[in-house]
């Protein structure tokens, strides 16, 4: 297996704990709730699943225990921000201050505790793809997620019906309120359901990659999966490039210091937050990207 | 959901509303302002009931907890000294929230501009440190800091006015961004061979450190910064710069139209607010620190945003609040010696206490 390879595979998997919470992010921000607390839903995902899984030894009880840790996170800042029209920034970051706290406290039973992670499920014929097989078909079953993930909220965005209450809820919640439809509705059930996957990016870390608990696992990928979706100007396809993108240049610093190349780990490391803000400057000019009207009102204090 | 069936209107409310910065319209009636308060008390005593719970539930004694808490920050003068210490950066990078909200805008990066402004003073303080007298050094490495706040959080400033770039994420990726260069810094260009393999940079000479006052721990720092905040509350109450924010931040159409430089005040509230931040980096540093290490600011820039959304970003209240934060997180330690629990729940008493005002803006809005 050659660095190259090495690196991708790493990206492709290490991305998934960037993918799944940046798709939650997407669902809740195309609705117009911006959600700093993915970061404390992925915490809770984490804990969750990895409690769960220890406790039951069963992965498959672990992973629904991930989403639904997640989605508790995203039901708090939904019914604060949603219900009770609270800051959306101010929610976000105290639910990530009690889900930081709140996992610590509840985890320290399990710190220093293993179990065996989620195996790789090669898939029968795709996965003897030369090259390509190893990298995207030899892997655990939250990367499959994301793979059916995209397909299906690129479907449900942009074919169904369902899809364009939600985008419509994200730009012109009155519109939509004055069509017969329920806004607030449509907005906690994309929070709480956006939470729940990024719940699963938790377990990917804690179940999928390493097998492990240990405090503040996640450390800051919860708010990197909120620049990816800027970075992917709020549309499936690109969100997916730009969740990769930033799991290669994760898992790249590590292979390349694996292989004795002398590398700035932590100039690389920032690159994915430097292309981020150059994509937003060059893409942020209203009408040339898909911002979701709801999400800039709530994003400026002042009309 | 639980709420009962609510008007048209109301259902929506809530997406369009924020917390006010400062209504043109003037405050709410004295009497449903009386009614917010009891409500913002009985909420904050939930609060401190649902934590007292908590901790029983992880076996230690709440009352214990609660003395713990203030024990270990105010009843002794060792306490009250560390706590004046670690509000320095949490009180000024709080303020640096307030200050661009003033105008509207959101900076929710108080910790990049903390850290740049504790990087600029370790890098003048090196470099210049040992070839002049002290306060020459203070003032330098304080001005350096300030600058790079000011610059970074310009930058998200920048990024707002000519591009539209929203300020509330531009600022959380400065952060990653900032705290990647200081621990490019800290491992590699500035790293400190006698380190004795811990990851720092190279210590500021004794002369360009603080000196402590009266023979306390507290540093002229802790002077500074009072200073400054004073400057702040000035700025922003007493003169027509501190005004034209206001009227920005109100309506920011209206302010265009009334003549006011929108774009000037939008980019120097964000330069102030950076500034001050990048103040509180520095003097972090010059005087409790005295080098960079990978931890240095730990979560500050963040519980300094929930300290000024507390405060309504009022510069007393703020400050007020980020004390009051300086204090909980300071207890932590506290209440990991005395009652054996992991010291990071005082996160979770943090997110309880931030949590009351957001549950009752809705009461607020309806008593308004």
């Amino acid at each position: 297996m050659n660095g190259v390879e090495q690196t991708l595979i790493g990206g492709v998997s290490g991305g998934t704990a960037i993918l799944l919470p940046a798709f939650g992010e997407l669902i809740g921000q195309r609705a117009g709730i911006i959600n700093l607390g993915a970061e404390g839903a992925m915490l809770a995902g984490a804990l969750g699943a990895y409690a769960v899984t220890q406790s039951t030894g069963s992965l498959w009880l672990g992973i629904p225990a991930g989403a639904g840790a997640g989605a508790l996170v995203g039901l708090a800042h939904a019914w604060l921000t949603v219900r009770r029209g609270g800051d959306q920034i101010a929610s976000g970051l105290l639910l990530w201050f009690l889900a930081l706290g709140g996992t610590s406290v509840f985890g320290t039973t399990y710190v220093g505790t293993t179990i065996t992670p989620l195996s790789n499920l090669s898939i029968p014929g795709l996965s003897s793809i030369p090259w390509i097989g190893a990298i995207l078909f030899d892997q655990d079953i939250l990367v499959y997620l994301g793979y059916i993930l995209v397909v299906v909220i690129w479907f449900v965005f942009y074919r169904t019906r369902v899809g364009l209450t939600l985008r419509a809820t994200g730009e012109r919640p009155e519109v939509v309120a004055a069509a017969g439809g329920k806004p607030q509705v449509v907005q906690i059930i994309a929070v709480v359901l956006g939470a729940g996957i990024g719940g699963l990016g938790g377990a990917q870390l804690s179940i999928g990659y390493v097998g492990n608990w240990f405090n503040n696992m996640t450390s800051g990928y919860g708010f990197v999966a909120v620049a990816v979706v800027l970075f992917g100007a709020w549309r499936p396809i690109r969100v997916m490039a730009g969740a990769y993108l930033f799991g290669v240049v994760l898992a790249a610093a590590s292979v390349l210091q694996a292989h004795g190349v002398s590398v700035n780990q932590y100039l690389l490391d920032a690159m994915p937050y430097l292309v981020t803000l150059v994509v937003l400057a060059i893409f942020a000019r209203r009408g040339r990207s898909d911002t979701p009207e709801a999400l800039t009102r709530s994003l400026s204090r002042s009309g | 959901m639980t709420a009962a069936p609510v008007a048209e209107t109301e259902d929506i409310e809530p997406i369009t509303t924020h917390q006010p910065v400062e209504t043109s319209s003037g405050g709410p009636a004295p009497e449903s302002s009386a009614r917010y308060a009891v409500i913002l008390v009985v909420g904050y005593v939930i609060s401190f009931i649902v934590f007292g719970v908590l901790v029983a539930f992880k076996g230690a004694d709440p009352i214990s907890v609660y003395h713990t808490i203030i024990s270990s920050t105010v009843l002794n003068a060792n306490a009250l000294q560390q706590l004046a210490l670690r509000a320095v950066p949490i009180g000024l990078a709080a303020l640096a929230v307030a200050v661009p909200a003033r105008a509207g805008l959101i900076n929710v990066g108080g910790e990049g501009q903390l850290i740049m402004g504790a990087v600029a003073a370790t890098g003048v303080g090196v470099a210049v440190g040992p070839h002049v007298p002290g306060v020459f050094s203070w003032i330098l490495t304080c001005a350096a800091g300030a600058g790079a706040g000011g610059i970074w959080a310009l930058i998200a400033g920048v990024l707002r006015t000519w591009l539209g770039a929203a300020e509330a994420v531009t600022t959380l990726l400065l952060n990653f961004i900032a705290n990647d260069i200081m621990l490019y810094l800290i491992y590699q260009a500035w790293r400190d061979p006698h380190g004795s393999g811990q990851p720092q940079s190279v210590p500021l000479v004794h002369s360009a450190q603080l000196p402590k006052m009266f023979g306390s721990q507290v540093n002229v720092g802790v002077l500074i910064a009072l200073c400054f905040v004073a400057l702040t509350w000035v700025l922003l109450q007493r003169t027509g710069w501190g005004f034209q924010l206001r009227v920005v931040g109100g309506n920011r159409e209206a302010a265009r139209r009334s003549g006011l430089k929108v774009q000037y005040l939008l980019l120097s509230s964000m330069a102030v607010g950076g500034a001050l931040a990048g103040l509180g980096g520095a003097l972090n540093l010059d005087g409790v620190e005295t080098q960079l290490r990978p931890d240095i600011t730990v979560t500050f820039g963040y519980v300094a945003f929930l300290a000024s959304f507390l405060g309504r970003h009022r510069p007393i209240k703020v400050v007020g609040a980020a004390i009051l934060f300086s204090a909980i997180a300071l207890s932590g330690n506290g209440l990991q010696i005395s009652n054996g629990l992991d010291g990071t729940i005082v996160d979770i008493l943090l997110a309880l206490i931030v949590v009351v005002p957001l549950v009752v803006t809705n009461f607020r809005r309806r008593a308004a």
